[in-house]
């Protein structure tokens, strides 16, 4: 149906301040890195072009502000999302129990027509760091979680050294279109001037 | 100024034709009762306070006077206090203020009401650009070129390449978006909308923001710049502009915009949004940019888009009223309006019975119908939607061009009624053949309307035999065209539009010496722009007359029960004298109306 005209994705990136949302997502748009942690503020908008399977596309990439302040801006941001993207600190067990919470309130606020379906992809991000010997999340458990909420896509990516970013948007690209529901033919009514009380035509008002 | 005295004068000018040899006298009585001082005695009336801030839309030109008679009260200071915030004047336009001196620099004489006061020199101080459009990137060295402004536009969406981390981007004057609520960009002026997409989000991440507190965000001041949002349930629009024009104009012209978007898709669009949030409705758009260029182009040289009024091609009683008959003709055979167009010029319409038609649904039928070259090439069937007949649904457009200006607009709402449109079209355009109407619209076409230099002198014979008539020559003796060849008409009169309330429709002077390069009849336009909306500004207006003097003109308005006129003079022109001019304009309007305007039959109810 919908064949070769360019589509817009719209992602939103969530997950607990400080797990490398933003950093993920300039690795993913920029390939680059930067160690200093900036707090996002309300949201930043990225957008990438994608090619895939033949189609051109753009990511709208809504990478969100991780600290509770910013909770309120849910419901403007989340409207039309075709993707959601979870990300946690591998290193960080409080980030990982979060994502049930993000989750949730995306469903919520965003109220997609099919939330059982809605794509997801969780990303345990920063495996990079101490050479993996201060992780605390280990893959089995991430893996567990994901499939009980209906097979997730997972991956564990580093910001830092550019591990797996590239992988895991390809994946939220192919997630977000499979989720593209059949487009329906646009066929508006036609004006029905006799149904009109008015008489607007036709009649006998002569 | 009192109220009585303004109320009091006003019921004596409300209606110039019934006597045609007193209609000098009321406006002038206004002026007079209303104690307006004449310029040279009197300071401007609204004046910048110390902090900079000034009123509202009329203090944005570079008055050197503005005087006016209004219903309500007091120009000055409480109108400061409620739109300081809208109206701060920024540094530069402080600088356009103090009066310069023409021989300065080329250009600095015709520096505009609203294009003098950009912060980023050459790029907006040439806001009439090459092509009349205000939002190119001019060089200062092109200042002087003169080409026609709608011959030299092209239509189409330009400068795909840009998005918003070009600097020239950045740069254009007047940005115009639609995006969906979800964020997704529908459509940008300039610019490919998918590289724009982080830009779109950002607008609507700012809507959803404000919207999400319970409130609305209309309008955004920074610096140069406005910010003018509008809401139409999932759809976004945008327009970003350093145009400095008023609020309600740049509001207006995004409505203007949405109906268009309506008169293509309907708002059944909602629907989609409704039932997924994420529809993208690029597609549906598909090759209509050129649809919405050609009518944002038109926002700098219809004034119909400000005016609401549609205007006439100039033609004869009895030419008109065979057009009409045709019309009227197939209309009674179910066809809902029947419409002969000339490029933007109405020869005739009718419409079936009680069915009326708005002047906007005219303006944006007919961008329609022009922008889209595939109309010319043959005859066509099209759903199209009038969103101010109703936004709900289609109709059916059959429209055929008759000559390379000439087109003929059939709508009914019946979608399998091509054969019997094309059967009335055969119709039609053989008894237009047979009349003559076609040649008489193209000498028309060439020949023009109303030229200001042949304003007839005043007082005129009171029996209409003697009246002038459009068709008449022009360089007759009576005419005052001679002495004033190159400085427009009598009294330094440059330029008129004329505006019957009653019919919804305006006739404009032709354009002639020293208004004749695209960029000052832009100018002029956005001077009248500016004018009609602090006329009707919802707050301190509706006013009755206003009179205001810059370094460009003297713009004279003049707003009655029944009419507005809108006429600009000579910088240096008399008022008294041009007051009594503009008397003797709606004289010579009331005189050929005949000819100017569609009479009669007339179907409107708005």
């Amino acid at each position: 149906m919908a064949s070769r005209r360019r589509m817009l994705l719209k992602v939103i990136i969530l997950g607990d301040s400080g797990v490398g949302k933003t950093s993920l997502m300039n690795q993913y748009v920029n390939r680059k890195f930067s160690n200093q942690y900036k707090a996002t503020i309300g949201a930043d908008f990225l957008t990438k072009e994608v090619q895939f399977e033949d189609r051109q596309f753009t990511l709208q990439i809504w990478d969100t502000a991780g600290q509770e302040r910013f909770q309120s801006l849910g419901v403007a941001f989340y409207r039309g999302a075709d993707c959601c993207v979870l990300v946690y600190d591998v290193n960080v067990m409080k980030s990982f129990d979060n994502l049930n919470n993000w989750r949730e309130e995306f469903l919520i606020q965003a109220s997609p027509s099919d939330p059982e379906n809605f794509p997801f992809v969780v990303l345990g991000n920063k495996i990079d760091v101490d050479s993996g010997n201060s992780r605390v999340v280990s893959e089995k458990k991430a893996k567990a979680w994901c499939a009980s909420k209906g097979n997730i896509p997972y991956f564990e990516t580093s910001a830092k050294e550019g591990f797996n970013v590239e992988a895991a948007f390809q994946c939220i690209a192919k997630n977000a279109l499979k989720n593209e529901p059949e487009e329906d033919i646009y066929l508006p009514d036609t004006i029905d001037v006799v149904g009109r009380q008015q008489q607007r035509s036709s009649g006998c008002e002569c | 100024m009192s109220s009585d005295s303004s109320s009091t004068s006003g019921d004596e000018f409300t209606n110039p034709n019934p006597n045609p040899n007193s209609t000098s006298k009321p406006l002038e009585d206004q002026f007079a009762s209303a104690a307006l001082t004449e310029p040279d005695n009197e300071p401007p009336e609204i004046q910048e306070s110390p902090n900079g801030v000034v009123n509202g839309s009329v203090s944005e030109n570079n008055h050197g006077e503005i005087e006016r008679n209004e219903r309500g009260g007091a120009v000055g200071s409480n109108l400061e206090a409620r739109q300081s915030v809208r109206w701060r004047r920024t540094n530069s336009e402080v600088e356009v203020e103090a009066p310069s001196s023409p021989s300065s620099s080329g250009y600095a004489g015709e520096r505009g009401s609203s294009s003098g006061s950009g912060s980023s020199g050459g790029f907006e101080m040439i806001g009439g650009g090459i092509g009349g459009d205000d939002d190119e990137i001019q060089e200062v060295s092109n200042v002087d070129s003169i080409q026609d402004s709608q011959a030299s536009w092209m239509p189409g969406k330009r400068h795909v390449d840009e998005d918003d981390a070009s600097l020239s981007w950045r740069k254009r004057k007047k940005h115009f978006f639609i995006l969906s609520n979800s964020g997704k960009p529908i459509y940008s002026r300039y610019g490919d909308e998918h590289k724009l997409a982080g830009f779109s989000a950002t607008l609507q991440a700012i809507i959803s923001f404000v919207e999400n507190g319970g409130d609305r965000v209309k309008l955004v001041r920074a610096g140069n710049h406005q910010v003018v949002f509008l809401v139409k349930g999932p759809i976004y629009l945008v327009c970003i502009s350093c145009t400095e024009e008023p609020y309600e104009s740049l509001r207006g012209q995004l409505e203007l915009i949405y109906g268009q978007m309506l008169l293509i898709l309907t708002k059944s669009v909602n629907r989609c949004f409704e039932k997924n949030p994420k529809f993208d409705m690029t597609p549906l758009l598909g090759g209509t940019d050129v649809v919405f260029s050609s009518l944002i182009h038109s926002f700098s040289w219809n004034p119909a888009t400000f005016l609401h009024a549609y205007t006439c091609l100039p033609l004869a009683y009895a030419t008109r009223q065979a057009a009409g008959a045709i019309l009227q003709d197939v209309a009674d055979s179910g066809v809902l309006f029947a419409i002969l167009m000339c490029k933007h010029k109405v020869i005739s319409l009718v419409g079936a019975q009680k069915a009326s038609l708005h002047p906007d649904d005219m303006l944006l039928l007919a961008n329609f119908v022009m922008s889209s070259e595939s109309f010319r090439t043959s005859e066509s069937f099209s759903p199209i939607c009038l969103p101010r007949y109703n936004p709900m649904a289609f109709l059916y457009a059959y429209v055929h061009y008759l000559d390379v200006d000439t087109y003929l607009m059939l709508l009914t709402t019946s979608s399998d009624a091509f054969y019997h449109l094309k059967d009335c079209r055969i119709r039609i355009e053989m008894v237009l053949l047979k009349s003559n109407v076609l040649s008489e619209v193209q000498r028309s076409m060439l020949d023009g309307g109303m030229h200001v230099e042949d304003l007839p002198t005043d007082p005129l014979p009171r029996s209409g035999t003697l009246s002038p008539h459009l068709g008449q020559p022009r360089d007759s003796p009576e005419s005052f065209r001679e002495p004033f060849v190159g400085i427009g008409g009598p009294a330094g009169l440059w330029h008129f539009m004329y505006r019957s309330i009653f019919l919804d429709q305006y006739v404009s002077s032709e354009f002639s010496p020293p208004i004749n390069s695209p960029r000052k009849q832009k100018r002029l336009y956005r001077a009248y722009q500016n004018l009609y909306a602090s006329m009707h500004d919802k707050g301190i207006g509706p006013h009755k007359t206003q009179f205001r003097r810059d370094e460009n003109y003297v713009l004279l308005c003049w707003v009655t029960q029944d009419f507005e006129l809108y006429a600009a003079f000579d910088p240096l022109a008399d008022k008294a004298v041009a007051i009594k001019t503009c008397n003797r304009v709606c004289q010579w309007v009331k005189d050929v109306e005949n000819e100017i305007f569609l009479l009669g039959a007339s179907p409107f109810s708005w």
